[in-house]
C-alpha cells in the first residue's frame, strides 16, 4: 500500500489541482473563441472532483473555427442566383463541381420554370411534334415527355387549388444552375447520345481488302449481326435528312419546314400504330363497365402453364405447386409499377 | 434506440463522408483525405476502398443486398453529331491499312468509367428521392417511403428498395419535403425566451391577488407623491392615471366575458402606466418624453378598450371612410401586391412542423445539385427517373465524392465477388 498524505495536506493538494485544471480549460476555451461549458461557479460547487472537465476535442475546435470564421461561414447560406459549392484547393476551381475531389461529376444545369412552361406550351398549345421541340431546344426526348407529364400534373394541382411547395421551388432553383431554353440560347444537352453496346467495346481483327469501301454500317456488322449503326439508333432520325438537306444547299428555312413535316408525320404514324394495337386488344378483351370499375377479361389458355405446370405465364393455383411468394426469403418488392 | 453504427455517424475523428446535408458532413468532405494505400497489400487496399466508399453509397443497405444489385457492366454513352453522321459515312477512318489515312491526333478525353462503380445504387427509390433534393439525407428519404409519403406512378410505394425503371414518376408529400429541407422550428423553450424578450408581457398566473396588490401599491404611491411645479407635466401624469383607472374599470365591468389575452394586455398596460407615472415624477424626464408616453398609452388603451368584435367593426368603418381619400402610386401598388403575394405563398403558420415563413436549412447550398438522369418539378415535389445514370466523355453521372482510383479499387473488390 502506498504511503498516504495527512488529511489537511490532501485537501490543499486537491484545491491546487483544481485551480490549475481550471486555468487550462479557460485558456483552451479562449483559444477556440467559444465559451466552454464548465463555468468557474460550477467548478467550485463540485470541488470534491479532481477530474479536469471535458473540453472540446481538437477536432471539435477545428470544426467550430471552420464553421464560425472559416469556409463554413460562407457555405452556410445560399448565394442567390448562383451555386455555392465547396471550392477546391487548387486555383482551377470550377463553379459546377460540387465535390472537389471528384471533378468528373459536374452539376449540370436544370430546366428553369420558364423553360418548362415554354416546352409545355410548344407541345400542348401550339401542337408541335415532340421530336421538333426536342431538336429546337436541344432537350432529350425523354426529358421533354417528362416535363410535359409533370407540368400537366402541376396544372391539375393548380386547378384543384392544392397547396404547392412554391418557396421550396424558388429556393432550389436559385441554388442550382438553370437553363431557360430561350430561342437564342445554346442547346440544353446533347440529344443524340447513344448507348455503348458491350459488343462494340472489344477490339476485332477483321481481314478485308484495302480497296473496300468500309463504312460505319459494315463496322457495326463486324461487331455482331444485331448491332445497329448509329444512324439507326437515333431518337430523332429526321435530323439526318435535315443535315443532308442543308449540306446539299437547300435553304435553312425550307429544310426546317421539311423537318417539321417529317416529324409530324412520324408522330402521326406512331399514334395510328398504337391506336390499331389498342383496337385489337379491345376486340379480344371483354369489358364490363360498372359504376366504379371497368373489368377487363383477357382470354387465357390452360396450356400456357406448360408441361411442368410451373411456367410463368400459367394462370391460377395448381395442386402441389407452391406459390413463389410463399417461399422463405423471396423478395416481394415489386419490380415495376404501372 | 439508436443503432450502434449510427453512434458516430458524423464523427470527426474517423471521418467518412455520408449522404446527408449535415454541417459536420460538409466539414468532413472539406478535409476529405482518402485512406492511405501505400504499403498495403492489394487486398488491404481494396478492403479500405470498399469500406470508405460504402460508408457513403447506401450505408443503410446491407452488404448482401448491394452485392445482388452490383453490376460489372458500366453504362456509357457517346454523342454522335447528326451533321457528322449525315455528311460522313465513316469510311475515312478505315482507309489505308484500316486505321485511317490522316494522322490527325484529336484531344482524347476519356470516359471515367470507374466513377460509375455504384451506379445501381442510384436506381433505388430512397436514394433517388435524396438526389432529387426532396430529403436532407438518404435515411430520411427512406423513412419518408416507409411512412407512406411517396407515390410511384400515382400508387403508394412503401419499399425504399424499389428499383426505379426508366420513365417512373415518383412523388413525395410536399409538406414532408418542406419539413425535411426547411429550417427547423426553434424549440418551445427558445420560442418562449424570444417572445419574452420581444414583449415584456406579464406571467400567465395573473390573478385577483395581483390586482389587490396593485391597489395597495396605488395607495402608497398616492401618499408618497410630491406635487410637481409644472402644470403640463402634472396634467400628463393625471392623464396616465386616468388611463389606469379606466383600464381597471373595463376589467371589472367585463370580468366574465373578457378573453384571457385581453385581460393580460390590460393588466400590462396598467403596470406600464404605473411605472411611467413614477418615472415622470422624477425631474430627469422631460415634458416631451412624458407626452409621447401618454400618447402611446392612450393608443394602446383605445385598442384594448373595445372587445375584438367591436374593434373590428370600428376599424372597418374607419377604413371605409378613409378609402377614397388614399391615393397610392402604381408602383407602390405593384410592390404592395407583390409583398402580399409573397406572404400568401410563404405565410407565417405556427401549425407547421418547420419554421415559417419557410427558409432553406443552413448548409443546403453546397449539396444542391440535381443529376441529369432525373427531371424534377419542385413545385409539386415530383420527379421522373428518365434513364439509368451513364458515363460520357469526361463526365460520370453518379454523384460520388471519391476519386476514380478509390472507386476503381472498390469496384475491383465487388468484381471478384460480383
Amino acid at each position: 500500500m502506498p504511503p498516504r498524505l495527512p488529511t489537511g495536506c490532501s485537501a490543499q493538494l486537491v484545491n491546487c489541482l483544481d485551480r490549475s485544471s481550471l486555468c487550462t480549460t479557460q485558456r483552451a476555451a479562449t483559444a477556440a473563441g467559444r465559451p466552454s461549458w464548465p463555468s468557474p461557479a460550477t467548478q467550485q460547487s463540485s470541488a470534491f472532483s479532481t477530474t479536469a472537465p471535458r473540453d472540446l476535442t481538437i477536432n471539435q475546435r477545428r470544426f467550430w473555427k471552420w464553421a464560425r470564421k472559416g469556409l463554413g461561414k460562407t457555405l452556410r447560406s445560399p448565394k442567390p442566383g448562383q451555386t455555392n459549392y465547396m471550392p477546391s484547393g487548387s486555383n482551377s476551381s470550377r463553379a459546377d463541381v460540387p465535390f472537389p475531389t471528384n471533378p468528373a461529376f459536374r452539376s449540370s444545369p436544370v430546366l428553369s420554370d420558364e423553360a418548362r412552361e415554354r416546352i409545355w406550351e410548344n407541345v400542348m398549345k401550339k401542337g408541335l411534334p415532340l421530336k421538333a421541340v426536342s431538336a429546337r431546344h436541344g432537350v432529350d426526348m425523354r426529358r421533354v415527355a417528362a416535363v410535359i407529364r409533370l407540368k400537366e400534373l402541376e396544372k391539375a394541382w393548380e386547378a384543384q387549388g392544392k397547396p404547392m411547395a412554391i418557396p421550396y421551388s424558388k429556393a432550389v432553383l436559385s441554388m442550382v444552375p438553370t437553363h431557360d431554353c430561350a430561342p437564342d440560347s445554346p442547346p440544353f444537352e446533347a440529344i443524340n447520345e447513344m448507348h455503348v453496346h458491350s459488343y462494340t467495346q472489344q477490339q476485332i481483327f477483321l481481314p478485308t481488302s484495302e480497296s473496300r469501301h468500309f463504312t460505319r454500317a459494315d463496322a457495326a456488322k463486324a461487331f455482331g449481326e444485331k448491332i445497329l449503326p448509329p444512324e439507326k439508333k437515333m431518337w430523332v432520325p429526321e435530323l439526318l435528312q435535315l443535315e443532308k438537306d442543308i449540306a446539299s444547299g437547300v435553304g435553312i428555312q425550307e429544310a426546317r419546314s421539311r423537318f417539321l413535316q417529317a416529324t409530324a408525320k412520324s408522330e402521326l404514324e406512331m399514334a395510328e400504330k398504337h391506336a390499331k394495337k389498342d383496337a385489337i386488344a379491345n376486340e379480344e378483351n371483354v369489358r364490363v363497365n360498372t359504376d366504379r370499375f371497368q373489368f377487363r377479361f383477357e382470354g387465357i389458355s390452360v396450356d400456357s402453364s406448360g408441361k411442368t405446370g410451373r411456367h410463368i405465364r400459367g394462370v391460377g393455383w395448381r395442386y402441389g405447386v407452391p406459390h413463389n411468394d410463399r417461399k422463405p426469403g423471396a423478395v416481394k418488392i415489386p419490380t415495376k409499377v404501372e | 434506440m439508436k443503432q450502434r453504427r449510427l453512434l458516430r455517424f458524423h464523427g470527426l475523428k474517423r471521418a467518412r463522408p455520408r449522404q446527408t446535408w449535415n454541417k459536420y458532413n460538409l466539414f468532413n468532405l472539406f478535409r476529405l483525405r482518402e485512406p492511405r494505400l501505400s504499403g498495403k497489400t492489394i487486398f488491404q487496399q481494396k478492403w479500405a476502398a470498399k469500406a470508405y466508399t460504402r460508408a457513403y453509397h447506401g450505408e443503410h443497405i446491407k452488404e448482401r443486398q448491394w452485392k445482388r444489385m452490383f453490376s460489372r457492366r458500366l453504362p456509357s454513352v457517346v454523342n454522335m453529331d447528326p451533321r457528322y453522321l449525315a455528311t460522313d459515312d465513316g469510311s475515312r477512318l478505315a482507309k489505308g491499312r484500316g486505321s485511317g489515312l490522316a494522322t490527325v491526333r484529336s484531344v482524347h478525353e476519356e470516359i471515367p468509367y470507374m466513377n460509375m462503380a455504384f451506379f445501381p445504387m442510384e436506381r433505388r427509390l430512397d436514394i433517388a428521392i435524396f438526389r432529387a433534393l426532396f430529403a436532407s439525407s438518404a435515411r430520411q428519404a427512406r423513412q419518408m417511403v416507409i411512412h407512406g409519403a411517396v407515390k410511384v406512378n400515382g400508387k403508394k410505394m412503401e419499399f425504399p428498395g424499389y428499383l426505379l425503371n426508366p420513365g417512373d414518376m415518383f412523388q413525395v408529400d410536399s409538406e414532408k419535403v418542406m419539413a425535411a429541407t426547411g429550417r427547423p422550428r426553434p424549440s418551445q423553450a427558445k420560442e418562449y425566451v424570444a417572445r419574452k424578450k420581444r414583449v415584456k408581457a406579464p406571467t400567465d398566473n395573473a390573478s385577483t391577488a395581483e390586482v389587490e396588490e396593485e391597489v395597495e401599491e396605488d395607495a402608497t404611491e398616492a401618499e408618497a407623491e410630491p406635487v410637481s411645479g409644472e402644470s403640463a407635466k402634472a396634467a400628463s401624469i393625471m392623464a396616465m392615471r386616468e388611463i389606469r383607472e379606466r383600464a381597471k374599470d373595463v376589467i371589472k365591468a367585463h370580468k366574465t366575458e373578457m378573453s384571457g389575452n385581453r385581460k393580460k394586455a390590460l393588466r400590462a398596460l396598467m403596470k406600464e402606466a404605473r411605472s411611467n407615472i413614477s418615472k415622470s415624477q422624477k425631474s430627469s424626464t422631460t415634458l416631451e418624453e412624458t407626452k409621447t408616453i401618454v400618447n402611446q398609452l392612450t393608443d394602446a388603451f383605445a385598442k384594448l378598450e373595445l372587445s375584438d368584435e367591436q374593434r373590428k367593426e370600428k376599424e372597418e368603418r374607419e377604413a371605409k371612410e378613409k378609402e377614397p381619400q388614399v391615393t397610392v402610386s402604381k408602383r407602390d401598388l405593384a410592390l404592395i401586391k407583390e409583398s402580399e403575394r409573397a406572404k400568401l405563398e410563404n405565410p407565417y403558420d405556427p401549425s407547421k412542423p418547420y419554421l415559417t415563413p419557410w427558409l432553406p436549412r443552413p448548409y443546403m447550398a453546397p449539396f444542391a445539385f440535381i443529376p441529369r438522369y432525373l427531371e424534377v418539378n419542385q413545385k409539386i415535389c415530383a420527379a421522373v427517373y428518365l434513364r439509368h445514370p451513364v458515363a460520357r466523355k469526361g463526365e460520370a453521372e453518379v454523384p460520388t465524392p471519391f476519386s476514380a482510383g478509390l472507386n476503381q479499387l472498390a469496384f475491383a473488390w465487388y468484381l471478384r465477388r460480383g
